[in-house]
């Protein structure tokens, strides 16, 4: 892993994403040019309406752009569609939500595991990588849970490990601290950056909590759809 | 995995589950019921036709049933009836020789049919016997005797111990003329018959009509009357004669058994009817459960689920609780049918079809009742789920959830 660090794991090109609202054009993303690379802990912060989430949605092929190209992990994802999407995505991105975004009838182990079902990892492994993550975020004692019997905090450890558990090449989280209290969204982020530096995982966040941007190594600033400032702290 | 998602998915909603699959068992009930009871009371109607007179086989010579005239008949019929005698799967069989004639008792005269039976071979057959009401049946030995019609008795204003004249022309061009005793009254559920009908032993029919030896008609029974069709073909083969003609009561008869499938049909319609108000209960359910949960579709496809995986989740969701209802539909209709069948409901007021009267409707239980509604159920559910299946795999991660 540590050889891959420095590559470039996501790269923006001109990307812009032009909405429709009720005939009038809404500018969300005007051509953003962007390269992470592999390893990062960057966090994109800017006010509500900045295009943050429209960014994250183009970058994980949730939504396509108007106008430029991405390429993730050398793939390029703005061209692809249906099964191949779906594919990519399973393989090369985890997802955090604001929300959590659980399936609520799923344990914690089942919605830990599924990302690894629809790889067709065989039982026992994905298993033994369960406990692995679980463990690493603190909530082995929960496994035969469902969702609605853990808070929040909880929760969101829960979709960190779904995210992570594929070893996916980048790890995009949106807004994943706004349900948390500011303890609990610390204890979060320093379990994260903890991982992050561990396994050597991409992290991309977008947020505007304080608690993120302090422990970002990299800050983007999205200023009306445009990146206005790029800062990589030391 | 699929599969445990499904089935946990669909207890969500306990109560929405319950009456789903409460609709779609009301649906299949019915529908068993339907069946069994059109299958039971036509099953009915056919057994008592044939039993009571028509047979289930007809063996005639050539085209008699086409064209019957005296000269159409059988000369070897003992013969054929020792090969018929060889069969196992032909239960009984009896011979029939057919005339017309004018008949009269005192000053009332009418035109009569005149059929000549073997009484021992009859009664085995169709039950003769059972259909005389008033006075005796014909005697194994030819004795000049007559059993007629009760509304020919009443035309001819004739009583037990008359004398019934018959003339008529024989096969031979002469005028054939006889005297005979009527010595009972035949009531059966055939009008027909029993406006016309002139019983008398064989011996004495086929020497009024010269016509020694010979019959027009052997009928058969067969022990299943669903193997007819097998049976004619080994009749067929057995005898190997082309002069004779062997057919199933269906084509002896095709204008009863054209009435029957139609009305066949015409039920199944209602079967169809039943299962579409399933349907829209259905399509109603699976569209709301899938309406509410478009913001997991879309976590399911951020996550990388195919749009054919979210699909099959959808229709596995809905055969769950479509096998349910067909295990319960199943259980509760074969419980109705079996009651129905064993206890029927009687008519306010009987019904004539094919001039064989009828007053009970009895259900049956068949694997059809359960077979047809089960392939119904299924298709009518997954019908109206592919709608709502489609739109599941069609959403837009990013419309639906907007990463929150």
């Amino acid at each position: 892993m540590d050889e891959q660090i420095g590559k470039e794991v996501i790269v923006t090109e001109n990307l812009k994403k032009t909405y429709h609202d009720n005939g009038i054009p809404v500018y969300a993303v005007r051509g953003v040019d962007l390269t992470i690379t592999r390893g990062e802990f960057t966090a994109i912060m800017g006010p509500s309406g900045s295009g943050k989430t429209t960014l994250l949605n183009l970058i994980s092929g949730l939504d396509t752009p108007t106008e430029g190209k991405v390429w993730l992990n050398s793939k390029l994802v703005s061209e692809m569609t249906g099964n191949e999407l779906s594919d990519f995505r399973r393989d090369n991105i985890g997802f955090i939500f604001q929300a959590y975004n659980l399936i609520p009838v799923l344990t914690v182990e089942e919605n830990v595991e599924y990302i690894m079902l629809l790889q067709g990892v065989p039982p026992e492994e994905r298993h033994k990588r369960v406990l692995k993550i679980l463990e690493e975020v603190g909530l082995v004692e929960m496994i035969d849970r469902k969702p609605p019997q853990l808070s929040g905090g909880q929760q969101q450890r829960v979709a960190v490990a779904r995210a992570m558990v594929a070893k996916p090449a980048i790890i995009l989280a949106d807004e994943p601290t706004a349900n948390l209290d500011s303890e609990t969204s610390g204890e979060l982020l320093d379990m994260m950056r903890k991982l992050n530096e561990s396994t050597g995982m991409t992290f991309l966040f977008s947020s505007h909590d304080p608690i993120v941007i302090q422990r970002a190594r990299r800050v983007i600033t999205l200023t009306d759809g445009k990146i206005s400032n790029d800062k990589i702290k030391r | 995995m699929i599969f445990k998602f499904a089935y946990r998915n669909i207890l969500r909603q306990k109560r929405r589950t319950f009456f789903t699959i409460m609709t779609m068992t009301v649906g299949f009930t019915l529908a068993a019921i339907i069946i069994g009871w059109t299958d039971g009371s036509y099953n009915l109607i056919i057994e008592k036709f044939t039993r009571a007179y028509l047979g289930h086989i007809q063996i005639h010579y050539q085209d008699y049933l086409e064209q019957p005239t005296l000269y159409k008949n059988i000369d070897n019929y003992r013969e054929v009836g020792k090969k018929l005698d060889e069969l196992q799967t032909a239960e009984s069989w009896a011979p029939r020789l057919y005339a017309a004639g004018l008949v009269s008792v005192g000053e009332k005269s009418t035109v009569g049919q005149i059929i000549g039976i073997d009484p021992i071979l009859e009664n085995k057959a169709t039950g003769f016997h059972k259909q005389v009401k008033k006075g005796k049946t014909i005697s194994k030995t030819p004795a000049k005797q007559v059993v007629i019609g009760k509304v020919l008795a009443k035309t001819l204003n004739a009583s037990i111990g008359d004398t019934l004249y018959i003339v008529s022309q024989a096969a031979d061009g002469s005028i054939a003329n006889d005297m005979y005793k009527i010595i009972g009254i035949v009531e059966s559920d055939d009008q027909m018959k029993d406006r016309m009908a002139i019983y008398m032993h064989l011996y004495d029919a086929q020497k009024l009509m010269v016509l020694e030896n010979r019959v027009h008609e052997i009928v058969v029974m067969v022990e299943d009357i669903n193997k007819v069709d097998e049976v004619v073909s080994q009749i067929e083969n057995s005898l190997n004669n082309s002069q004779l003609n062997v057919l199933p009561w269906m084509e002896v008869n095709k204008s009863f058994y054209a009435t029957m499938q139609m009305d066949k049909e015409s039920n199944n319609i209602l079967s169809y009817v039943v299962m579409l108000i399933v349907g829209i209960g259905v399509l109603n359910t699976v569209l709301m459960a899938v309406l509410e949960r478009t913001r997991e579709f879309g976590v399911l496809k951020a996550l990388g689920t195919r749009p054919l995986q979210i699909f099959i989740l959808i229709i596995v969701e809905v055969l769950i609780m479509t096998i349910a209802s067909i295990v319960l539909g199943a259980i509760l209709g074969t419980a109705a049918n079996y009651a129905l069948s064993h206890y029927g409901i009687k008519m306010p007021v009987s019904y004539d079809l094919a001039g064989v009267t009828f007053d009970t409707l009895i259900s049956e239980v068949n694997l059809k009742s359960i077979v047809f509604p089960s392939v119904l159920v299924i298709l009518a559910a997954l019908l109206v789920s592919l709608f709502p299946a489609v739109y599941a795999a069609k959403t837009e991660p990013a419309k639906t959830m907007r990463f929150h």
